[in-house]
């Protein structure tokens, strides 16, 4: 349980903290209620979320989303991901227990890159709620039109990897 | 990491909080402890709550009471094994938030940054924690500030793909580190790129309560 991932992030965090601590314990304080915060309006949803995807993954019909986003499917596959990232309007918890669903079911790892991707830059939500009221609807048009051709060349670029190494099916850690 | 807490030490009122003031910390206050319920068990959680009951009723009912068992079992498990990372993430995330010096980060990616500009936005859209509202907010301050529009895509595309918070508590979790892994290289380069995409598009860009951009 104590790996390499979890040892560097506690060192960082321990250096953060002599950091803040010298200036001030105010900016310390104020730290640890942000970390607090985030973690209050965080955990109780994930828990649900992974456990309704627990569910999902039992009922998911492995063999429809195999077919399409599995590794024989190829190109077509990146296509469908990018499309499926597009049209998902949720926030991180959901988008991820449905990569995770999809991984479970035999989804490429090049098209999990692609859904990924995809929703995460085009998360609607995320959009209408932060993007165009914080940096104006100009901001949010020259911002898609640059990351338009984004998941699909992420899907090229792991189809590309794909041909010199051979990637593990992902699990949960 | 040595560079960036090199630049964090110098850091002052880099958001307008006093730091070191004398300010009554939150922490002590029962009232914040309290509001903290509401955060946590806000309309949306409801939502989720739900969704996770329709999804494992459904599974009883479809597949019957040992497929429902053992995916509550196996997700008990997961959940467990989580917390820790996600806890840790959480604090790192609030400690870089204080410490972060935005206007220095600003001074380098302005009009003039060139290529290093969009190095930059990069990884500091790889270090920045929080959600989207720390994110958009930071950009929001960093444009108003003057920053250039291929770098400000940079940020926000480096944010949101690599981000190494949002890796930590979504990717590593949900999808395991040797394939969290291979999606940061996979998507190292998209910043970059769509960064110097921006800069070619010749839409008008006239951000939220700052005076008229015209062209590039």
């Amino acid at each position: 349980m104590i790996n390499i991932g979890i040892l560097i992030l506690l060192l960082a965090a321990l250096a953060l903290a002599v950091v803040a601590l010298r200036q001030g314990s105010g900016v310390f304080a104020l730290g640890v209620e942000r970390a607090i915060e985030q973690g209050a309006h965080l955990v109780p949803r994930m828990i649900c979320a992974l456990i309704a995807a627990g569910f999902i993954g039992k009922l998911m019909p492995s063999d429809l989303i195999a077919r399409h986003l599995g590794s024989e499917a190829g190109l077509s596959a990146i296509l469908v991901a990018t499309a499926a990232g597009l049209i998902l309007p949720a926030g991180p918890v959901i988008a991820f227990s449905i990569a995770a669903v999809f991984a479970r079911a035999g989804a490429s790892v090049p098209a999990l890159i692609t859904f990924i991707t995809s929703w995460a830059l085009f998360s609607a939500h995320r959009i209408f709620m932060y993007e165009i009221p914080l940096l104006g609807f100009s901001f949010t048009r020259l911002r898609l039109a640059s990351v338009a051709i984004a998941p699909i060349l992420a899907g090229l670029i792991a189809l590309a990897l794909g041909m010199f190494v051979t990637f593990a099916q992902p699990a949960a850690g | 990491m040595t560079t960036v807490i090199t630049l964090m030490t110098t850091s002052t009122e880099a958001d307008g909080e006093q730091p070191g003031a004398e300010r009554r910390s939150a922490l002590f206050d029962p009232g914040w402890w309290r509001s903290l319920l509401g955060i946590g068990f806000g309309r949306s959680f409801w939502g989720f709550l739900a969704f996770a009951v329709v999804a494992g009723t459904a599974c009883w009912l479809v597949l019957g009471e040992a497929a429902f068992v053992d995916a509550l079992v196996t997700d008990v498990g997961l959940i467990l094994r989580m917390m820790p990372r996600v806890g840790l993430a959480l604090a790192l995330a609030g400690l870089l938030w204080v410490t972060l010096p935005r206007d220095r980060v600003t001074a380098l990616i302005g009009h003039e940054s060139g290529l290093r500009g969009l190095l930059i936005a990069t990884g500091a859209g790889i270090i920045t924690p929080g959600g989207p509202s720390s994110a958009f907010a930071l950009l929001a301050v960093l444009g108003g500030a003057g920053a250039d529009r291929g770098a400000m895509v940079a940020y926000i595309v480096s944010w949101a793909i690599l981000g190494i918070q949002r890796i930590l508590v979504w990717d590593v979790p949900f999808m395991g580190a040797d394939f969290s892994f291979v999606r940061f290289l996979v998507c190292l380069p998209l910043p970059f790129v769509t960064g110097l995409i921006a800069r070619r598009l010749p839409f008008d860009l006239q951000l939220v309560g700052s005076h008229r951009r015209h062209g590039r």
